[in-house]
């Protein structure tokens, strides 16, 4: 089952099947369900980063007005670990009376000594964070290549620097929360909510609650945004489940946003100090980093150490890396686009251009004298796959960034420039995994009216997985994506694998593909018994089926929809599971290699000014080129490549997670002092997508965002001629690397 | 001066706040969306102080989309969550409820505001505009048909209050130059990061040329 060979609407621009109704307002998400007799729910939180939990008062809050149920999430003797810790939620007949109750709780703490910054943390001599472990350091890497001691001996040049970023919120604008609502008996659950995972979120619930399979249903028809922190249940939605059955009527629970910033994700902080060296043409032999950052109370590692230094990796001969997790009193780290990639790439691209300066080398001419080389087992092996390409890839992807930015001309070295606005130029290069797998159930139901349904489990985040849907299966059945009426976000549907690291269009895409061409089967095997010739005789062509059996009579698509003298005819399509494909090479090299595949490039070129006077740094116009494998939607392609730069801006100018060290609060949980950027603030993008059909689809949700920083990081430094350690790059910091190289007593 | 009139003269938060980022806040005061100016319907009552109403519920008429539609609500209740939790019109979405971003703006009178800033019972005798006003007999506007044809929006969740801030600038400026339309979007965030895409809406609807 290959992808067609002539694709009529795969890897063309597609408007969205759903735009109209979202942009008009008409769309609704989980937030905007309103059920009947609706109650809403609100959880009251800890104020204190480390406290235990002395007592409990609810009396007061249950006489209310309004008041119509309560659920302890946490008992009195229970410690809490952050600010923002989950104490009990209550339900009423109005969120105004919700507040109203949740004010009179009243709760007895003893505080516990916290820590919400890494620096402190580094340093602690007690454990704060919970769990195991003297204090609030995990050792949770040290990695040294063999007679790493000498490695930098003979090295041209060597470059030592500090790096890093701040801890991060998602910030979705849809926040997480759900209305859950039980049948009359009690028995049945269903779920309206702002998921990731639709299945897994309705299995979260059902394990919960105990109930037998497909009692807990969940319906996600349109999702404000997730980028990788909205996976499970979560507790508000077990609290928003259990207050709806002791209420016996549906309740609303959405995050506020102080909320949303406080429990509902930050990607984890990455600081080190990395150190570097090279031959005087450039080539890197030795690197070696140590850093640390926090995941909140999460003991994970913060970086992704087996990959670091990133890209070039593969390239370097003397490799040592160390890396403690310095655990704090802030909410656990959640998944956040590209986990652990955007703190490699930050941890190593902007090293290699330190060193290029200090070798005098152009930073691109570097680049590509230590690109990770095709693995020449695995291009003779199967000349789609990743190992076996990846070298050939970054090199037609500079290639062509090289000519779109005018690199050759515009590129300066590091610090020149006259005037107080100084214009610099940067790169960075990234790399992600992707790849799909099942299960996937997809369904295809051609009707005798001639109107075609298409039905998976999945969700549309925003990544126009509708669109794909909708496209693929117009592709097979000779239709416009419009003509498809698609319905996803439903777990009755069945199992799906969740959208999480660039996985839902290659984990979808050949499904919906077997699906389609399972249903146009069936349909022509119908209509040939009804047209009394072979269905091997009958051809779809764009809104018409030729029938060669009859002088290729042309009938109209709903004629010969109306032909089939059954309601309709139906295809399904799935993977082959993981044992189909370990026993069968010939399926996992079809399904995991053709019909999809992992690992992509990706180069980043970004533009700034600085103005040296105030430290302002705007970003004027950024490249990014970007390969996928077979592209589904180019629209949808260009769309999410220019969000994550977009991004990417964000957390190189602009956010981070602010915490006061006395009170061990958040500062800035909200979006007026947490800094997310306008449409004034953002650089002309310019989006090249570097289609590979023959390596089949994949993912595209993260790549984009992960080299955008150490690209601005790197122009800055090449305007200014002085490194900015730590994103984001404010106005201060960058005053303060201006002032610092600078004798303090000239 | 009364406080009724100071709240009249001085800039409204959207137009203080129009900048998100660092670079534009020096042109935030200057922008060419404005607000209505918040509790213009609090007449001052004998002896200076604001006439009261509640803490109880009360009965009040909301002229949405050129429909009446009555609830019953607290005073302190903003216009947003009366639309949204009270009146099930939930075009215009609750993000930051802070006049930060832009998500529930909805037209008044034909100016814009954020929904989430003004009491419902201020919206009294107003004409109300949200986004689903943009879609009649089938058909949705310029605005949001540009968005689609551009891929303007991801998530979709911004959206609505980007469509209604556009629609209130090229029908205050039919010829706004897409400068002008842009400025007019700065008191909106979206963190999907569509602003590439809605230039090029912009520019389509001013019918003018995008270059390089």
């Amino acid at each position: 089952m290959p992808w067609p060979a002539n694709r009529r609407l795969i890897g063309t621009r597609v408007q969205r099947v759903d735009g109209v109704d979202k942009a008009t307002g008409r769309a609704k998400y989980s937030y905007d369900i309103n059920r009947p007799r609706m109650l809403h729910a609100k959880i009251l939180r800890s104020p204190y980063a480390h406290a235990t939990i002395k007592s409990i008062d609810t009396a007061a809050a249950e006489k209310v007005n309004g008041f119509r149920a309560l659920y302890l999430i946490k008992k009195a003797g229970a410690t809490v670990f952050f600010a923002g810790d989950e104490i009990l939620a209550i339900a009423a007949d109005t969120e105004e009376h919700c507040a109203d109750c949740l004010r009179e709780v009243r709760i007895e703490y003893a505080e516990l000594p916290h820590s919400v910054k890494e620096a402190d943390s580094l340093r602690s001599t007690t454990n704060t964070a919970g769990g195991a472990g003297a204090n609030n350091v995990v050792a949770a890497g040290d990695y040294s290549t063999a007679n790493f001691a000498n490695a930098f001996d003979g090295a041209a040049a060597t470059h030592e620097g500090e790096y890093g970023a701040a801890v991060i919120s998602h910030q979705c604008l849809e926040s997480h929360g759900l209305v859950a609502e039980w049948d009359d008996k009690q028995q049945n659950l269903t779920v309206w909510a702002s998921t990731q995972a639709v299945p897994a979120t309705a299995g979260g619930l059902q394990q919960h609650f105990k109930l037998p399979a497909g009692r807990v249903k969940c319906i996600t028809n349109y999702m404000g945004g997730g980028f990788g922190s909205k996976f499970g249940a979560d507790i508000q939605g077990i609290a928003c489940a259990e207050l709806a059955r002791t209420a016996r009527a549906a309740v609303k629970l959405m995050l506020d946003r102080s909320e949303e910033v406080t429990v509902g994700g930050i990607r984890p902080s990455a600081y080190g100090t990395v150190k570097v060296g090279g031959t005087k043409e450039g080539r890197v032999t030795a690197y070696e980093v140590d850093c640390y950052g926090t995941g909140g109370v999460a003991r994970g590692p913060t970086v992704n150490f087996g990959v670091l230094p990133y890209v070039y990796g593969p390239a370097i001969t003397n490799i040592k890396r160390r890396h403690r997790v310095t655990r704090t009193n802030i909410q656990t780290a959640r998944a956040m686009r590209a986990p652990g990639h955007p703190q490699n790439c930050i941890l190593t691209e902007q090293a290699l251009d330190d060193l290029a300066a200090r070798l005098n080398v152009n930073p691109m001419a570097m680049r590509l004298l230590n690109l990770p080389p095709n693995v020449e087992a695995d291009a003779m092996a199967n000349p789609r796959t990743y190992l076996g390409m990846r070298a050939t890839i970054y090199r037609a992807e500079i290639e062509i960034i090289r000519k779109l930015c005018n690199w050759d001309q515009a590129w300066h070295p590091p610090g020149r420039g006259e005037g107080p606005i100084k214009t610099g130029m940067g790169m960075a290069l990234h790399t992600w995994g992707g790849g799909g797998n099942g299960p996937n159930p997809t369904r295809v139901t051609i009707n005798a009216n001639g109107s075609v349904t298409a039905q998976s489990a999945s969700q549309d985040l925003g990544t126009a997985q509708r669109t794909v849907m909708a496209i693929i299966v117009a592709e097979i059945l000779g239709l416009q994506p419009s003509d498809i009426t698609i319905v996803l976000g439903d777990s009755s549907f069945g199992p799906s694998t969740g959208s999480g690291g660039s996985t839902t269009c290659p984990g979808t895409s050949p499904a919906i593909l077997k699906a389609a061409e399972t249903a146009r089967d069936a349909f022509l095997t119908a209509l040939a018994g009804r047209l009394n010739v072979q269905a091997n005789q009958l051809v779809i062509e764009p809104g018409v089926v030729i029938n060669r059996g009859n002088n290729n009579q042309r009938i109209p698509w709903a004629n010969a929809c109306g032909m089939l003298g059954v309601p309709n005819v139906q295809g399904n399509g799935d993977w082959p599971t993981q044992q189909q494909r370990a026993q069968n090479a010939e399926l996992r090299t079809e399904w995991q290699t053709r019909l999809s595949n992992q690992g992509v490039g990706g180069v980043q070129i970004a533009e700034v000014k600085v103005d040296t006077e105030t430290g302002v740094v705007k970003c004027t116009r950024f490249w990014a080129v970007q390969d996928c494998g077979m592209i589904i939607n180019k629209l949808a392609c260009e769309s999410q490549v220019a969000g994550g730069v977009i991004m990417g801006i964000n957390y190189a100018l602009y956010e981070e997670c602010i915490f006061d060290r006395q009170t061990g609060r958040q500062v800035n949980p909200d979006m007026e002092f947490y800094k997310l950027g306008g449409i004034a603030d953002m650089p002309r993008i310019y989006v090249h997508m570097h289609d590979m059909p023959e390596r089949g689809v994949i993912g595209i949700g993260e790549p984009p965002t992960i080299s955008t920083c150490a690209a601005v990081g790197n122009a800055i430094f090449n305007a200014i001629g002085v490194r900015v350690p730590h994103a984001p790059f404010t106005p201060e910091r960058v005053l303060a690397a201006l002032h610092a190289r600078r004798p303090a007593n000239p | 001066m009364n406080e009724h009139e100071n709240i009249d003269v001085a800039p409204s938060r959207r137009e203080f706040l129009q900048g998100t980022g660092v670079a534009v806040t020096a042109t935030a005061l200057s922008g060419l969306a404005s607000a209505e100016a918040p509790a213009a319907e609090l007449q001052p009552a004998a002896g200076g102080a604001p006439a009261g109403v509640g803490p109880t519920a009360i009965k009040i008429t909301l002229n949405v989309n050129g429909r009446d539609m009555q609830t019953t609500i607290e005073p302190r209740v903003t216009l947003l969550d009366a639309l949204r939790n009270y009146l099930d019109v939930t075009g215009c979405k609750r993000v930051c409820d802070r006049g930060t971003c832009g998500a529930c703006t909805v037209m008044i009178n034909g100016k814009v505001v954020y929904a989430c800033t003004m009491l419902a019972i201020e919206a009294q005798g107003k004409a109300i505009r949200t986004a689903e006003s943009l879609f009649t007999n089938g058909q949705a506007d310029a605005v949001p048909t540009a968005f689609v044809r551009a891929d303007a929006q991801q998530c979709g969740f911004c959206t609505p209050g980007f469509v209604v801030a556009m629609k209130a600038v090229l029908e205050g400026n039919p010829q706004a130059t897409p400068a002008q339309v842009e400025k007019g979007l700065q008191g909106n965030i979206c963190r999907c990061g569509t602003y590439e895409q809605m230039r090029d809406a912009i520019y389509a609807l001013c019918n003018v040329r995008r270059g390089n």
